[in-house]
């Protein structure tokens, strides 16, 4: 059995190194895929040795590494981490081959960034050790700062600052919350250790309730933060829409914050003084999200800044999901990270490919883009309908196993969420109409499709959102066993 | 007897000093620059006798001297921080014609350190802390042609005699209250001081005398100008070197001696922590010269080492000790980066020669001198805490150990400051990596090169492994509590 969880850390990280010294475009692109090709095969070995019947980690390692301070090298795969493992190994080699033609400065760095990235996505989700953990964490920051820095828009630096020191700060205030539940369980054992489960379980024996909240509300403000709820949000749509098209794509694959909610927000929660207070919270912030980022999308002039505004509502399905608390809305919230990133995926490569030929993103200063750019048409209507949650596609399962079962612990949430629904299908198809149907704009002048490449490349990811939407459950199967552990456990506790 | 094998580092240095300053006399100006592999090798020599004494524990010359965990950690330091002057020197003193001057008065400035790190006797801790001092302030005045050197060599006496002035009275009145210049006597004599106003003068005094050489606010205001005016591989030993020295003799004499009053000197800390972290921060994102944006990241470094002052746990003291270790690499590092830039300009003669370390003349270094590029990138990603360096893992220790104190509030104020100091470095990094290059690619000297990669190997081996290093602090803080 190979040790997948290091070598997916490993190998993207490696041929990331490789990257940088590239010479030519050529050699940095095809480094590039090459090296996301050898992790996408190593994820599809993971996924095909895969058991979905457990809830227990797989593929688990562990070394020491600092013994006097209880961190170790421990990295596992579970049903929470592998679908979105599987969704950044199939996006990023995608990514590569769609920004193949495209030119800019410095390629090697360019898409040595991109593998830094993908490694450190990745090792986030494989990581059951909390220093490695706030490590990758931290990593995930520097490519996408320079991504947006380096190849972004006008305001890229405004936009790579704030998004910069805005989730850093998040993540301080996080890290605060470790320390405090690193000192506390070594208080409680006399042991100290860093092992994610190993605190979890040791968290509901802290005698001080007050600890436990303030523990608890630290952490879970760095995952809010992340991905991102209102009203934490305000550095997302800059950073989404001034960097370039692959930095966009790889913030929409950065899913570490909603993973966090699954992985150690869900499991503490029961233990934490007033578990009701807190989940109404959650399940507010969730649906108010869902329902300002659509009231945003739809006043928005730019198409990009329409799509960012339009994650924030998607990701809003992500809290009020968990908040729901039953197997089915937990795997729904699960599901709806797995399909937001193929989505936004699609989304984000049509508007960076709309801005390319056409050469601007302002909705109203397009028109009838779909008669010269047919074959984008085509794809691009598949991702806004999967967007507004058409059924058979896979954002109609995720949304409606959140609000369906949401609603049994949740109802006024799922309310409040469900009157964003008309909001989202309107501004999808109000700006789908406006920029690529109806009268051809001529002051565009003669735009040309998208590449050969990118035709591909998007349309694997578009085939991928139908497949999943007609058949998820080779991904959702394990998504409901790990979550069925975690409700069982809040039921265990009485919540 | 004495057993004198026991200062064999240190009898190395002094030995390697006094033959470079002789030697150098009868040397051609063109063969002195042996020297500096001479003095290099003589430090690496200290540094394998240092690393080969670890777990000795003695007292020496009836008990001044006390070779234990802590004084060998800072041995560590104080040689790590002279092997990379020396090497990054060897370009810098090239065409002088006092190479054997600028030598001897590292090695001697590490001789006086090394022995702070040891001296259980405040009259010994002062003598060695002058020697240290005085070999520094004549090496900050090393270019006798540069005004700005000079400026920061008077700058740096002056301020420094009045705090050795105050530091020497802080300890009269100790010996006054006390009868002894023993730190264990005093410490056991103690009682004599708690409740008195002498033990309440001398520690003000003392931490007034003190506090200027760890350049805590407000006793700093000679660091930014001394750190910029000096060559940049001086700045590289005041910075990394010096300033822990400050830091040894008052773990030593604070935390051992004068523990009894601790309520007193701890209040003063947390005060003195807090602001000197805040304002170093605050005013190096306002800095436009390298050095300077150094000196004041340096204050705010020290402001953090400080913490450990206040939090005073087993824990804390590990962190404080592994900070001085990890800021010896970082900053000497930085330092001597800078060092490579303000040579590039200089020995091109063009650019902003007024300032040669001007923010400009990082512009496009990554194109311009990749090694020092990458280099600094390091450095300051370090200073900024970013994993895995040696920054991040002496602020992880150091941060969590106030969270189990219970001092949130403290852990606050310091993480907010280490996110505010990702402003100026990440400027830097801007600088040497976005935008274009003005000049031609320049190959960077060897022994500029070696120093950085020797203080690139530091960071990143104490990041990734930091296991050995975590032990021996925690060893060298089990000796102060």
């Amino acid at each position: 059995m190979l040790p997948v969880a290091s070598l997916l850390i490993l190998v993207p990280l490696i041929f990331a190194a490789v990257t940088f010294f590239a010479k030519t475009k050529e050699q940095a692109a095809g480094m590039g895929l090459l090296g996301s090709l050898v992790t996408l095969g190593l994820a599809l070995y993971a996924y095909m040795n895969f058991d979905s019947s457990t809830a227990a980690m797989q593929f688990f390692e562990s070394v020491e590494w600092i013994p006097s301070l209880g961190v170790s090298y421990t990295v596992g795969i579970d049903g929470i981490s592998m679908p979105l493992i599987l969704l950044n190994a199939i996006v990023i080699p995608l990514l590569v081959l769609y920004s193949w033609k495209e030119e800019r400065e410095a390629p090697n760095r360019f898409y040595g960034l991109i593998l830094t990235m993908q490694a450190a996505v990745i090792g986030v989700f494989v990581a059951l050790d909390f220093f490695m953990f706030y490590i990758f964490w931290e990593l995930t920051l520097i490519p996408l700062f320079f991504m947006v820095n380096i190849w972004g828009g006008e305001k890229r630096a405004h936009a790579s600052y704030k998004f910069f020191i805005y989730t850093h700060v998040a993540s301080l205030v996080m890290l605060l919350g470790i320390f405090g539940l690193f000192y506390a369980a070594w208080q409680q054992t006399g042991v100290p250790t860093f092992d994610i489960r190993e605190l979890i379980a040791q968290f509901q024996f802290f005698e001080s309730g007050m600890l436990r909240d303030a523990i608890f509300l630290a952490i879970l403000f760095g995952f809010l933060a992340k991905i991102p709820t209102f009203p934490f949000h305000s550095w997302l749509p800059d950073a989404y829409s001034e960097a370039p098209t692959a930095g966009s794509v790889l913030f929409v694959l950065l899913k570490i914050g909603g993973y966090g909610l699954f992985r150690i927000i869900l499991p503490m929660l029961p233990n934490t003084g007033s578990p009701n207070l807190i989940i109404a919270m959650m399940g507010l912030l969730g649906s108010v999200s869902i329902l300002y980022g659509a009231l945003l999308a739809l006043r928005q002039k730019d198409l990009k800044r329409m799509i960012a505004y339009s994650s924030v509502s998607h990701m809003g399905y992500v809290t009020l999901g968990s908040a729901g608390l039953v197997a089915l809305s937990v795997s729904g919230a699960m599901f709806q990270q797995f399909s937001h990133g193929l989505i936004m995926s699609i989304l984000f490569m049509s508007a960076g490919a709309i801005h390319a030929s056409a050469g601007t993103r302002i909705i109203n200063e397009l028109g009838g883009l779909a008669r010269k750019m047919p074959k984008l048409a085509v794809i691009m209507m598949v991702g806004f309908m999967a967007s507004l949650g058409l059924p058979g596609l896979t954002g109609f399962i995720a949304e409606f196993l959140v609000l369906t079962f949401s609603f049994v612990n949740l109802p006024g949430f799922v309310v409040i969420a469900l009157l964003a629904i008309v909001i989202t299908a309107g501004y999808h198809l109000w700006a789908m109409q406006r920029a690529m149907f109806g009268v051809y704009n001529e002051k565009l002048g003669d735009v040309k499709d998208i590449n050969a490449l990118q035709v591909f490349s998007m349309a694997v990811i578009a085939l991928l959102v139908l497949y999943f939407g007609l058949n998820p459950s080779p991904v959702l199967d394990m998504m409901i066993t790990n979550s069925e552990a975690i409700v069982s456990l809040a039921a265990a506790a009485g919540v | 007897m004495e057993n004198l094998t026991l200062l064999a580092p240190e009898l190395a240095i002094a030995v390697t000093g006094l033959f470079v300053l002789l030697a150098g006399i009868f040397m051609s100006p063109q063969a002195k620059n042996m020297l500096g592999y001479l003095a290099t090798f003589g430090i690496l020599g200290a540094l394998g006798l240092t690393v080969g004494s670890f777990g000795t524990e003695a007292a020496m010359f009836s008990g001044t001297l006390s070779i234990d965990a802590l004084s060998q950690f800072f041995k560590l330091v104080f040689l790590a921080v002279a092997l990379l002057v020396s090497v990054a020197a060897i370009k810098y003193t090239e065409d002088s014609n006092h190479t054997e001057e600028f030598y001897a008065l590292v090695l001697f400035a590490t001789f006086g350190m090394m022995f702070v790190a040891s001296a259980n006797d405040l009259i010994v801790l002062f003598c060695a802390f002058e020697l240290a001092s005085l070999a520094t302030y004549a090496l900050a005045g090393y270019e006798k042609q540069n005004a700005r050197s000079l400026e920061a060599a008077m700058k740096y006496f002056v301020i420094g005699s009045v705090s050795a002035a105050l530091m020497l009275f802080g300890i009269s009145f100790v010996y006054g209250a006390t009868g002894t210049t023993s730190i264990p006597l005093i410490a056991a004599n103690s009682g004599l001081l708690v409740n008195n106003p002498i033990g309440l003068v001398a520690v003000v005094l003392l931490i007034a005398g003190f506090g200027f050489k760890m350049a805590l606010v407000p006793f700093h205001m000679w660091a930014p100008d001394t750190y910029q005016g000096s060559p940049s591989v001086v700045s590289a030993l005041l910075a990394a070197g010096s300033k822990k020295m400050g830091f040894v003799a008052a773990f030593r004499l604070f935390i051992v001696a004068l523990i009894a009053l601790q309520p007193d000197w701890q209040l003063a800390f947390t005060i003195l922590a807090v602001v000197t972290m805040t304002f170093g921060n605050v005013v190096a994102v306002a800095q436009t010269s390298v050095k300077r944006m150094l000196a004041y990241s340096s204050l705010a470094q020290a402001g953090y080492i400080a913490m450990a002052f206040v939090v005073m746990t087993p824990m804390a003291l590990t962190g404080g000790i592994l900070y001085a270790l990890a800021h010896a690499f970082m900053k000497a590092g930085a330092f001597i980066a800078a060092a490579a830039v303000v040579w590039m300009v200089t020995s091109e003669k063009k650019g902003n020669l007024e300032v040669p370390d001007h923010l400009d003349s990082f512009k496009g270094l990554g194109k311009r001198m990749p090694l020092a590029a990458i280099s600094m990138t390091i450095f300051v990603f370090a200073l900024a805490g970013i994993p895995p360096t040696a920054g991040y893992m002496a602020k992880f220790v150091l941060f969590s150990s106030t969270i189990q104190a219970g001092l949130v509030w403290l852990a606050v104020i310091a993480i907010l400051n280490s996110a505010l100091s990702l402003f100026y470095y990440a400027r830097l990094v801007k600088y040497m990596y976005f935008l274009p290059p003005d000049g031609e690619k320049v190959s960077t000297p060897f022994p500029y090169a070696m120093a950085l990669l020797l203080a690139v190997a530091g960071v990143l081996v104490i990041g990734i492994w930091p296991e050995p290093f975590m032990q021996w602090a925690m060893e060298a803080a089990k000796v102060l509590v």
